[in-house]
């Protein structure tokens, strides 16, 4: 028990965290001078000093959708798979419930969108909701296939199982999994080439669309639901599909998988650092890609066992 | 005469948790309709009609109480007679019925060998010594699936439901449909019952396509009563993935798993009967209030109208499958039933299955976005027409019909152990085993799935840790005293009006702009330009109009076939008496040979012979010689 409050409050120290850990290793890439790491919580503790102004045009939504955003995710927190072996996790939740929570959060945010009577909230609103609709289905096929593999929906069992028993003879099927996931990742977090969370250009912006009518701590509260989402992800994709490391003592195993979650945060970073954001329209071939190989990946596991 | 056994009961309570809620609505609405004494007579009859097909014991009865539902409901449709669109869907939906009518007449007399007071268990009988049930299964299809509203029978929902009163619409969408459901699986259980696996199939992919078109043509949809006409096909398509696995299951052996999906399916029944009340509840109150039906003419109305506003929140979180809301619950089991398909040994139907839940699950996807705007674009941001300026809260009546029906949403999501105990007993009176026990084994906190590596959701748990981490958020956004200013919103230097939102047409651009090899949509752009200027303009108006694509294809072009035909019949008539009576000689040869081709024995060589007779003298006596 012990372990597991000590798991969520260091995932929740660190969602801030890693957001700046990835700008700042872009920016190293890029050679430019690289921001610092704590800038996250500087602005975390700098907007929650802030006044808070509400548009004239807004209702009660705008009033309560923040919460309503940020609270499914911190639900949400509570049900990831165990960091350490033989460590508590709750086992009443599975994998289509977090997939739910997620939608949630992500329907109060779009309806913040749209309170506000902007051009641009309706915009961020519109393009959210086109691209999480396409990314509903590779989500449920990729859980399928992977609570084969796992042999439990059950997230938290799902995880202790795969660490317990590697899936060795379903690699290909887990690869191609891990595949869909990952472009998942990219496209639920708003990353590039989905999305780019730096620029407040209007042809790219979706998700910084959504929320320009915010400030003071609403927004904060906003960008922590954005950051605890990465949080989420990212150890949803090291649980399920980098399954190692957890046999150790507990400050060792949290220390893997702290090391875990900054590896995806590099390879977000790498991957933003190669790629140009992609045409909104083009968006759905890489969600399609997604599908794909959730499809193949469900398949191979079942004609060839592989 | 009548029969009382747990699916009728179950159906029963259906129809009073729909309709109660809704009489408070409809005396509400009653001021707004002008043929008052028209009106209740046949809201009355349409609400017993429906209680009676669900009690009717046997054929006879059933198909009275059937005929008496449609009518009933037909003559709804036409309570504001004036309008012109009004007469055509009422037509329509005329058609519509009657044409799934005749197919039950069919499957009537055939079941019960032409003695139409025999009870189902006779009918039973009859039917385990007929040559082809696949025959009576389709004829099942088309005459409770085009009541239901599956496709490809949806077309007359989204003329019907818009054209009737709001209360109607939510009664009908909410209720009749589900009582097409109850005809459909009453007839499968006890007439039918060994099913074979292509009937299943062919269920689940009705089911399928019902609920991806339907949630693609709500997206593109306007009018926000034909946008909730075209979910009701899309949750019809949901209740008949669950029924369709149901029905695979159980002719595969896998007892367990076909009672978890008949559950899901009967869940959804009432899930779907709850928010889709509520939401044409909802519909009717705006509508009521702003005198239009189009989605464009809305925003704002969360201001002025709190309780409809809030109600419509519950029922597009319900309807939109999000946790941790009912309509989340019966589709996840639908989602574990699918997973249960990892035990099915056919390979090729192993990996058709995947396809559904892709199917479902983008379903699922849309459904947000379409709830988001039709939520978004009604209820907030600035007043987009004068007629919503002045909207307010409605009347008493209509506000406790709203609530009254939330509180039936809310119950489903609360007690969710106690209504599936009772669809658990439903079909175990169906010959159905029991999973009740297996679902909740720790009492009612958790609900487990029945499939092998089934999941588990516990409903109260995430309410309560849903409310209470938003409860502490917001406690400790009170205990911060955080300085509020109010200000307008921030329009890149312009002002923010409410033209400069965004609309319903362009939230669901993308969407329709990656489906429009599906939509083939209709625009039109007009621009009054300033001079010369190509991006100057004073006053601009852009409009999509989306044609269904069944109605265009299987609607439309029959009907231009048998024009088609029909003229070239006519064409040979030449009003010569001579060729009718040849006409009439050559048709009494057609059905004297094809009697004798299906009744007696079949021959290749005397079915050759007579098809080159009746050739020949089809070109010597009708066509005669060309001139």
């Amino acid at each position: 028990m012990i372990i597991y409050v000590t798991t969520i409050a260091v995932l929740l120290l660190l969602a801030p965290l890693l957001l700046s850990f990835i700008k700042s290793l872009k920016m190293v890439l890029l050679f430019k001078r690289p921001s610092s790491l704590l800038q996250g919580y500087r602005n975390f503790s700098k907007l929650m000093k802030k006044e808070t102004i509400i548009s004239q045009e807004t209702s009660s939504i705008t009033t309560y959708a923040p919460f309503l955003v940020l609270s499914p995710l911190l639900v949400t927190m509570f049900f990831l798979p165990p960091v350490v072996h033989g460590a508590f996790y709750v086992s009443f939740v599975d994998a289509f419930t977090i997939t739910g929570l997620l939608s949630l959060s992500t329907f109060f945010l779009m309806l913040l969108g749209l309170d506000s009577a902007s051009a641009f909230g309706g915009m961020g609103s519109s393009r959210e909701a086109f691209i999480s609709a396409l990314v509903e289905p590779a989500m449920v096929l990729t859980v399928f296939s992977v609570s084969m593999m796992a042999g439990d929906l059950g997230i938290g069992q799902a995880g202790v199982n795969l660490a317990e028993h590697f899936p060795k003879e379903h690699m290909a099927s887990f690869l191609f999994a891990g595949i869909s996931f990952f472009i998942l990742l990219i496209a639920e977090n708003g990353r590039i080439p989905v999305d780019n969370p730096e620029t407040h250009l209007e042809l790219t912006m979706v998700h910084e669309a959504m929320i320009l009518d915010l400030s003071g701590v609403y927004l904060a509260i906003i960008e922590t639901a954005a950051s605890v989402k990465f949080v989420i992800f990212a150890s949803l994709f090291v649980s399920l599909f980098i399954p190692l490391g957890l046999q150790y003592s507990a400050p060792v195993a949290i220390l893997i998988f702290i090391a875990k979650l900054f590896g995806v945060a590099v390879a977000v970073a790498l991957l933003e650092v190669n790629t140009a954001k992609l045409r909104l329209f083009k968006v759905p071939n890489l969600l399609g890609i997604s599908i794909v190989f959730a499809f193949l990946s469900l398949i191979t596991f079942y004609v060839l066992g592989a | 005469m009548f029969l009382f056994d747990t699916l009728s009961l179950i159906f029963i309570a259906l129809i009073l948790l729909g309709a109660i809620p809704n009489l408070f609505y409809s005396f509400g609405y009653l001021p707004h309709i002008k043929r008052k004494t028209h009106y209740q007579i046949h809201y009355f009859a349409f609400i017993l009609s429906m209680l009676g097909v669900v009690v009717a014991g046997n054929a006879l009865v059933f198909l009275f109480f059937w005929e008496l539902m449609s009518l009933t409901s037909w003559q709804l449709i036409l309570t504001k007679v004036e309008d012109k669109e009004t007469i055509k869907a009422a037509r329509f939906y005329f058609f519509m019925t009657h044409f799934g009518f005749v197919f039950l007449l069919l499957f009537f007399l055939i079941a019960t060998n032409g003695n139409l007071d025999s009870s189902f268990a006779d009918m039973k009988n009859i039917v385990a010594s007929f040559a082809y049930p696949t025959l009576l299964f389709f004829m099942l299809v088309f005459g409770f699936l085009s009541k239901a509203g599956a496709v490809p029978f949806h077309v007359w929902l989204p003329y019907a439901h818009p054209a009737a009163p709001s209360p109607v619409s939510a009664l009908m969408s909410g209720v009749m449909l589900k009582v097409a459901i109850y005809g459909f699986a009453r007839f499968l259980f006890d007439v039918l019952y060994p099913w074979p696996l292509e009937w299943g199939i062919v269920v689940l992919v009705i089911g399928s396509i019902s609920s991806l078109v339907g949630v693609l043509y709500a997206l593109s949809e306007h009018d926000i009563k034909a946008l909730l006409a075209n979910h009701s096909i899309e949750n019809i398509g949901i209740i008949l993935i669950g029924f369709g696995m149901g029905m695979i299951f159980d002719s595969l052996g896998f007892k367990t798993l076909s009672t978890f999906a008949f559950i899901a399916a009967l869940f959804h029944v009432f899930n779907h009967m709850s928010f889709k009340s509520l939401l044409f509840m909802g519909a009717g109150s705006v509508l009521h209030q702003t005198h239009t039906k189009n989605i464009e003419k809305y925003g704002g109305l969360i201001k002025s109208m709190p309780v409809t506003a809030l109600t419509f929140l519950l029922a597009s979180i319900s309807i939109s499958a999000l946790p941790p809301s009912n309509g989340f619950l019966s589709e996840w089991m639908i989602f574990q039933s699918m997973l249960g398909s990892y035990n099915i040994a056919d390979m090729s139907l192993k990996l058709a299955i995947p396809f559904a839940v892709f199917a479902l699950a983008i379903t699922g996807g849309l459904a947000i976005a379409c709830f988001v705007k039709a939520y978004g674009i009604t209820f907030l941001g600035l007043n987009r027409s004068k007629n919503a300026k002045h909207a307010h809260e409605v009347n008493f009546l209509m506000k406790s019909g709203m609530i009254l029906m939330s509180l039936v949403v809310i119950s489903l999501m609360l007690f969710t152990p106690f209504y599936i105990f009772w669809f658990d007993k439903t079909l175990v009176s169906l010959h159905h085993i029991s999973v009740y026990a297996k679902m909740f084994p720790h009492g009612f906190w958790n609900m487990h799935s029945v499939a092998v590596h089934g999941g588990v959701v516990s409903p109260l748990i995430l309410l309560a840790s849903l409310v209470g981490v938003t409860l502490l958020l917001l406690f400790a956004y009170k205990a911060l005293h955080v300085k509020t200013r109010v200000h307008r919103t921030w329009g890149c230097g312009y002002k923010t009006s409410a033209k400069t939102q965004y609309s319903a047409t362009g939230f669901a651009g993308p969407i329709r702009r990656f489906f429009d090899w599906l939509y083939k949509s209709n625009e039109h752009f007009h621009k009054e330009n300033i001079g010369e200027h190509e991006t100057k303009f004073s006053d601009s108006n852009y409009e999509v109009h989306v044609k269904p694509l069944f109605e265009t294809s299987l609607y439309e072009s029959s009907k231009k076939l048998t024009n088609r035909v029909s003229y070239w019949v006519y064409r040979l008539a030449h009003f010569e008496q001579t060729r009718y009576a040849a006409m009439i000689f050559n048709l009494m040869l057609l059905v004297l040979f094809s009697y004798r081709i299906f009744l007696h024995e079949f021959s290749w060589a005397t079915f050759s012979l007579e098809f080159i007779v009746v050739i020949i003298s089809i070109k010597v006596l009708i066509i005669g010689d060309k001139k």
